[in-house]
């Protein structure tokens, strides 16, 4: 069963609202309001963290489980990309090598 | 009176810094709007095409759209798909946080927009430029940041627009959805200069991939909890020995 129009509208208008909350939230609170320390300590690490558990599955993971192999070729093509960037800082060259490596390894091994 | 409106949701602006602010986009609006095609593509393969641009017009957040998407394709529980949308979104706190000061006179609807505008590269942009700023927050600053959010967001719109139009046609194998988690890669990376960040990343990593089994992505908190917790760790580690050196014979408290 594929959920309901209400259902994705209702889910979509809330993910609009936490994107304002985290992106304006600060803006709107008066301007004494300080983050405490502990939460600026907390949110040096959490988008790092955030941004990982988003990434590391789908680059890491096949069906399910994680593959550390030769046959993993977008975690293959992901090291390639993320040395690309750490070199040259260029995202687009990034994206692009990433790609070509993917579609290389397809191909070939 | 559309006109009228739409003066009113923004500052006054200055229109050599806005020109200026365009222009430093302009070499990024390719890689950007690419990044929208992929990350529309990616949608537009569990969604229908309707719900993916409704949902790239009001979220405007690649990384949030990529993690919920398969989740509202599954049908969970909304509080759950929140809950996770806040935590990957978290950086824009930071970003949020720090650049509160240049739209602080704003009333709270120009306040709304511009932080709904406040995305990775335009905020990072942003804050190199006025950096030595002595005043916070005046027409040039204002026609700056604008500058560059509108140009974001258009580049955005329009690779995402393309990207939900022609997902359906493009052939998974070209690895679309492999690009657009390149692109969060790129905004991870930068963020692993320290080594409590690079610990803690690593954890979440480990954990993340490990617990994908768990319903409803619950993997995906319990890797931010355990990262940051490794990363509080590592910096409280570091602290104490640093404390330590100079003077070894005072303690740390």
């Amino acid at each position: 069963m594929s959920p309901s129009t209400w259902y994705l509208v209702g889910g979509i208008v809330g993910l609009t609202v936490t994107v304002f909350a985290t992106r304006s939230g600060f803006y709107l609170l008066p301007a004494r309001l300080e983050l405490p320390h502990w939460a600026e300590r907390v949110l040096r690490y959490a988008p790092g963290c955030a941004l990982a558990g988003v990434i590391a599955p789908a680059l890491l993971n096949k069906g399910g489980t994680p593959s550390l192999t030769w046959n993993n070729h977008e975690l293959l093509a992901a090291l390639v990309a993320g040395t690309v960037f750490v070199k040259w800082r260029n995202m687009m060259g990034m994206i692009t090598i990433g790609l070509l490596v993917f579609t290389a390894l397809r191909w070939w091994a | 009176m559309l006109r009228r409106t739409a003066r009113g949701l923004l500052p006054p602006l200055e229109r050599p810094a806005f020109r200026e602010g365009a222009r430093k986009m302009v070499p990024l609006a390719l890689p950007i709007a690419i990044w929208g095609l992929v990350t529309g593509a990616a949608m537009v393969a569990l969604l229908s095409a309707p719900m993916a641009l409704l949902m790239t017009v009001l979220v405007y957040a690649g990384s949030a759209q990529l993690a919920t998407t398969p989740m509202l394709a599954a049908g969970a529980p909304l509080p759950v798909i929140w809950a996770t949308s806040l935590v990957v979104n978290l950086r824009f706190v930071i970003f949020s946080a720090a650049s509160r000061r240049a739209f602080a006179r704003l009333p709270w609807y120009q306040k709304l927009l511009a932080g709904y505008l406040n995305g990775d590269l335009g905020f990072a942009i942003f804050s190199q430029r006025f950096a030595g700023a002595t005043e916070h927050g005046n027409p040039e600053q204002w026609g700056f940041f604008y500058g560059l959010a509108l140009g974001n967001w258009a580049s955005w719109q329009v690779g995402s627009v393309v990207g939900i139009l022609l997902g359906n046609f493009v052939p998974t194998e070209w690895g679309l959805g492999l690009a657009s988690y390149l692109a969060l890669l790129a905004v991870l990376i930068p963020m692993l200069r320290t080594r409590p960040a690079a610990a803690g990343t690593l954890v979440a990593t480990g954990v993340a991939v490990t617990t994908t089994h768990l319903p409803l992505r619950t993997g995906l908190l319990l890797a931010v909890v355990a990262g940051v917790g490794v990363a509080l760790l590592v910096e409280h580690w570091a602290e104490r020995r640093a404390a330590l050196r100079p003077n070894p014979t005072e303690v740390a408290a």
